[in-house]
């Protein structure tokens, strides 16, 4: 091989270096280092050191039992509801690290807002299933709540189909609306991430395709991490994605490099379907 | 292209294989017909001569079988890393085959309207020519078929000897038809065979192009280097 050859790709490879790091050049939202995570004696995770690029998309993925959901449900200290799980490292977030203790779980978890595989709307009104979270964190005048609960649901495009039912209950709407209706509630709160467990796994494609046209636009404002089991609704909706194996990260770049040319094999082989 | 472990579903593979069979089956009859146009040139072989215009027809055939089996899969897998990236090379590679084919075709329906120049040229130039388009076709077909990304990257190096012996060619025909216009049409002749000879030797760089892209999924850079011409870059 000539010197002009070597040249020329050297050249070539700096490019898609460039192209690699399309999101790590923003600012980190949330900083996963060194975290190890259990589940009484099960390790479920191992050593995970991770960033969450601010107002973008992360997707997780991975075969079930990865500690995809895991990682999620520290990012809100979700797992602090149950006994025997314990995390230990750091995740900062907001100069803090919220596996500290002290720490106000409740402003927490308004400030990183979570919606679950099944949708969870509240046996009450639409209206107050908006409300309902409201509440809990601010006191708002009547007409300034119903601008915000408006707001909440314009956002997600369920308005239109809902505004002359506010009062009925919510569990009267479809799949789809319950789970818009959901991340409706959680973006009512005005939180600085959202965390998503595979939101659109009981859903149909095309509430799955309007709940992924919601992300693009809510990634303008908020930072979403998404866990899901669909490989093209990471290639479509993340910015970056992570690969999880065995509780451990085994690979995090943008979305376009893992799904045309992940560096791991592991990687390649889960998401070309050659897993054993 | 092929060394990874067996997908899932079985199918997959089989429809890979069938794929990967197709494209090698190409390369082959590609590879038959510009060593047979070749010799309809410089061997004068009229016999030769037939032969790459028929392929041509299987040629084609192939080009559309492989296509259509890559857009199915495409449609029905949602093939990801290096599988998508196969199957992009295998549909860009059926299509720089496609036109090698008709390059050697064009050279054998030309071959026996050229005559053997009196002197110095004669078919020399052309012969040497030849071996190194038919070297670096060979060994593109080659690093296709064992993923091989190494000798992709020879290939794709190595065109520089095949764009510099053309550019001799051509002057030096362009002097004889100048010192005698009853040259010109034999010149003429030999100047496009050497021509579609330049392309095929370009078409065997694309394919290493792909090659090196389907095993790394890392792209070539756009130009390639070139003889004395190349600049350093900043």
């Amino acid at each position: 091989m000539n010197e002009n050859t070597m040249q020329a790709i050297a050249s070539a490879d700096g490019e898609a270096e460039a192209l690699a790091s399309a999101v790590s050049g923003r600012p980190i939202a949330i900083q996963v280092n060194n975290l190890d995570f259990y589940y009484g004696k099960t390790h479920a995770l191992h050593n995970i050191t991770l960033g969450f690029p601010e107002r973008s998309v992360t997707g997780m993925i991975g075969p079930s039992g990865c500690g995809k959901s895991t990682l999620l449900r520290v990012l809100n200290r979700m797992y602090d509801l149950y006994p025997g799980q314990r995390a230990t490292g750091e995740v900062m977030f907001s100069g803090q690290n919220i596996l500290g203790s002290g720490l106000d779980l409740n402003a927490l978890r308004s400030r990183v807002g979570m919606v679950f595989q099944k949708p969870t709307p509240f046996p009450m009104s639409i209206y107050d299933n908006i409300a309902f979270g409201i509440r809990l964190h601010e006191r708002v005048s009547r007409s300034e709540m119903d601008g915000r609960v408006e707001d909440a649901l314009r956002r997600v495009a369920l308005w239109p189909e809902v505004k002359d039912r506010l009062q009925a209950s919510a569990t009267a709407l479809s799949g789809g609306q319950q789970q818009r209706l959901c991340i409706a509630r959680t973006i009512a709160v005005r939180p600085e991430v959202i965390l998503l467990d595979e939101p659109t796994s009981a859903l149909d494609p095309v509430s799955t395709a309007r709940i992924e046209e919601l992300l693009d636009e809510l990634k303008t404002e908020f930072t979403i991490a998404i866990v899901t089991h669909n490989m093209q609704q990471a290639a479509r909706c993340a910015d970056q994605v992570a690969f999880f194996y065995l509780g451990e990260l085994v690979e995090v770049d943008s979305t376009a490099r893992m799904f045309t040319a992940p560096r791991e094999s592991r990687t390649q082989d889960y998401i070309t379907g050659r897993f054993g | 292209m092929g060394n990874e472990p067996a997908h899932t579903v079985t199918r997959y593979d089989q429809e890979l294989d069938r794929l990967r069979g197709l494209v090698a089956r190409m390369g082959g009859l590609v590879e038959r017909q510009t060593a047979r146009a070749i010799a309809a040139v410089v061997d004068q072989d009229e016999e030769a001569a037939l032969e790459p215009p028929e392929l041509d027809v299987e040629v084609d055939a192939l080009e559309r079988e492989a296509e259509s089996l890559a857009i199915r899969i495409l449609a029905l897998r949602a093939p990801m890393a290096v599988d998508l990236r196969v199957i992009i090379a295998v549909l860009k590679i059926t299509g720089d085959f496609e036109r090698i084919g008709d390059y050697a075709s064009s050279i054998a329906r030309r071959a026996l309207k050229v005559e053997p120049l009196d002197g110095a040229l004669s078919f020399g130039a052309l012969r040497n020519m030849a071996r190194l388009v038919q070297e670096n076709l060979h060994s593109a077909i080659e690093a296709m078929v064992n993923n091989d990304s190494e000798c992709a990257m020879q290939v794709w190096g190595s065109d520089t000897a095949i764009d510099e012996l053309y550019t001799a060619m051509f002057r030096e025909l362009v002097t004889y038809m100048m010192e005698d216009p009853r040259k010109i049409s034999p010149c003429i002749h030999l100047l496009f065979v050497a021509k579609n000879l330049e392309r095929i030797g370009d078409h065997a760089t694309n394919i290493a192009e792909r090659v090196y892209y389907a095993v790394t999924g890392e792209m070539l850079p756009a130009l390639r280097p070139r003889g004395g011409a190349a600049k350093k870059s900043g």
